[in-house]
């Protein structure tokens, strides 16, 4: 006789007010100012981005430092299939960039009005544009290839940096 | 240290679901057949005289219940034992050989067992009734909360980012290298009864199987899966005692956590912690990671996705960076070739159940140096086999293990 299994539907949920601790700074000012902030080692002077408050290398503090808007991709990929949070969003854009001056890349989304890999690929200069209403998360922004960039920003739903 | 074999090796099937199974049921089948191998070999032993288990589970969410090992504990019946659970992303099952390993290394069993189960696919987004988006959703949460996984980050894209930037220095893996690693492993799983996805296949079906994430198709990705996998590690006195024919003892074990951050390595383009972790083995074992090519029979990879088996040949050490390419094209890892890759199937021949996979893959190289793999048996001359796991946010835990038959040696 064929098994006759039994399933139960459900969902685990967890509701959270988490605190960014030391990183905190870097969120407000994204939802304030508009403002990208990396931290510098006090001793040794690399440039985290995403930051960090202590130097993972040195052991010592470091500081914050306002960085510039631009960047370069590193690396990036073009998402067609994708987890349940994200599958309505395909086809979508990541990479990581390395903001100019950064020791350190991050990741972020890449826009554009022609998502396709050649436009989004290594060494590709590109930019950041933020969400008009910002909540201080790392949604707040996302970054466009630089010749992208004035069409962008005139979007009702976006504007441009504090640069 | 105390030496330590594998005198117990059973794989449960690896299949997309098992809908008349639990994972703490899974387990237990996995466990009743590595000790009926072991007494198989010779040994006459019971659950009863195992002295402690390493649990290799890596996700809650896939099980729906924290601490999973401590129900697998009571329902295999290992109770007042110490359990230990690893979990280390993709390299769980690595991670729980080389735990297991220091179990009976340190001397504080004479007889453990290691345990992987994963169960995965009673994950289910209910809202458009699919199960894999959901899946891939309960590993995305793996990937840094804060900076990563609001942005869409997923297992696809963290390893195509490494395999992009690889692409970038050196002009390999091509899509056509990659998929003659589909090729090959779904190829290999066609003689393994206990494998998810056989298939025979062609490079143009791998070109032309839908886009996952640039330039990762359907095809070079291997599919989520639920399996156990358990292995019986004993010291020297205890393979004595039990009269063990053929055992295969663990002669290098190692295991290395690169930056799990992507953005923070110095070469997005490789994985340091395979290079360390594959010297370190290599090391422990007496091996030559420049000669290691000649000086082993079979490797069974981490090939979650095919990109990252070729980059795995280089940072394995068996061929020069930028040539593992060329090395796939020239019939190297293939099954009859200079070093078979995955002969099971690997993960994209077998799938992936993840805390089983990296034990699945240890057992299955035991099972080629004894000469007992079946219809997918390849030719031991030099005794020696070697696997490896890897996994995690960037892929940034590796493990290596390396296995001798030092009978077959002789």
């Amino acid at each position: 006789m064929e098994f006759q299994a039994h399933q139960i539907k459900d969902i685990l949920k967890i509701d959270y007010r988490y605190t960014m601790g030391g990183q905190s700074k870097f969120f407000i000012e994204l939802m304030n100012n508009k403002k990208l902030l990396g931290t510098k080692c006090t001793k040794c002077g690399k440039i985290w981005m995403p930051p960090r408050i202590n130097c993972s290398e040195c052991y010592e503090p470091a500081e914050w430092v306002e960085m510039k808007q631009t960047g370069t991709i590193e690396v990036s990929t073009i998402v067609w299939y994708t987890t349940s949070a994200f599958i309505k969003a395909i086809p979508y854009g990541i990479g990581f960039i390395r903001l100019d001056g950064a020791d350190t890349a991050m990741l972020q989304g890449i826009f554009s009005e022609n998502l396709i890999p050649s436009k989004v690929k290594k060494g590709k200069k590109v930019r950041a544009v933020f969400q008009k209403e910002r909540e201080g998360k790392m949604t707040d922004f996302f970054f466009v290839p630089e010749d992208e960039y004035e069409s962008w920003i005139i979007k009702p739903e976006y504007e441009g940096g504090s640069e | 240290m105390e030496k330590v074999a594998i005198i117990g090796i059973g794989i449960t099937p690896f299949k997309a679901r098992y809908l008349d199974k639990t994972y703490f049921e899974l387990a237990y089948d996995a466990t009743k057949l590595a000790l009926e191998d072991a007494n198989k070999q010779g040994a006459e032993i019971t659950h009863k005289d195992l002295q402690s288990t390493v649990y290799g589970i890596y996700n809650e969410l896939f099980e729906r219940q924290f601490m999973p090992d401590i129900f697998i504990n009571s329902y295999i019946g290992m109770n007042n034992k110490p359990g230990t659970r690893i979990a280390s992303g993709g390299a769980t099952g690595g991670y729980t050989v080389r735990m297991a390993y220091a179990e009976v290394a340190s001397g504080l069993s004479d007889l453990c067992l290691c345990l992987g189960v994963e169960k995965c696919n009673d994950c289910y987004d209910i809202q458009t009734g699919t199960t894999t988006p959901e899946v891939l959703n309960a590993i995305a949460y793996s990937a840094d909360m804060t900076y990563e996984y609001p942005m869409g980050m997923m297992a696809a894209s963290s390893y195509v980012s490494m395999v992009n930037a690889h692409f970038e220095e050196f002009g390999s893996p091509t899509e056509e290298q990659m998929a003659l690693v589909s090729v090959k492993n779904h190829g290999n799983a066609i003689n393994n009864p206990k494998a998810q996805s056989p298939m025979k296949i062609t490079v143009e079906d791998v070109m032309n199987s839908r886009i996952i994430c640039y330039p990762f198709k359907m095809l070079d990705c291997c599919l989520y899966s639920e399996a156990s996998a358990a292995l019986i590690l004993a010291n020297e006195e205890k393979v004595k005692e039990l009269k063990i024919d053929n055992p295969i003892w663990i002669t290098g074990v190692a295991a290395a956590n690169t930056d799990c951050f992507i953005g923070n390595r110095e070469d997005m383009g490789r994985l340091y912690s395979n290079i360390y972790a594959a010297k370190a083995a290599y090391k422990m074992a007496g091996l030559d990671y420049n000669k290691i090519k000649e000086q082993i029979d079979v490797a069974e990879l981490h090939d979650a996705f095919s990109g990252q088996e070729v980059i795995s040949y280089e940072e394995l050490g068996f061929v020069p960076f930028g040539e593992g390419g060329k090395w796939i094209e020239e019939g190297g890892p293939m099954i009859d070739g200079e070093l078979p890759c995955c002969p099971c199937g690997g993960l994209i021949g077998c799938g992936h159940a993840v805390g089983a996979t990296g034990i699945m893959s240890t057992g299955e190289a035991a099972l080629q140096l004894r000469g007992d793999a079946g219809k997918h048996q390849i030719i031991i001359e030099k005794g020696r086999g070697l696997a490896h796991s890897i996994g995690g946010p960037g892929a940034a835990y590796a493990a290596i293990i390396i296995m001798e038959n030092q009978e077959a040696k002789k």
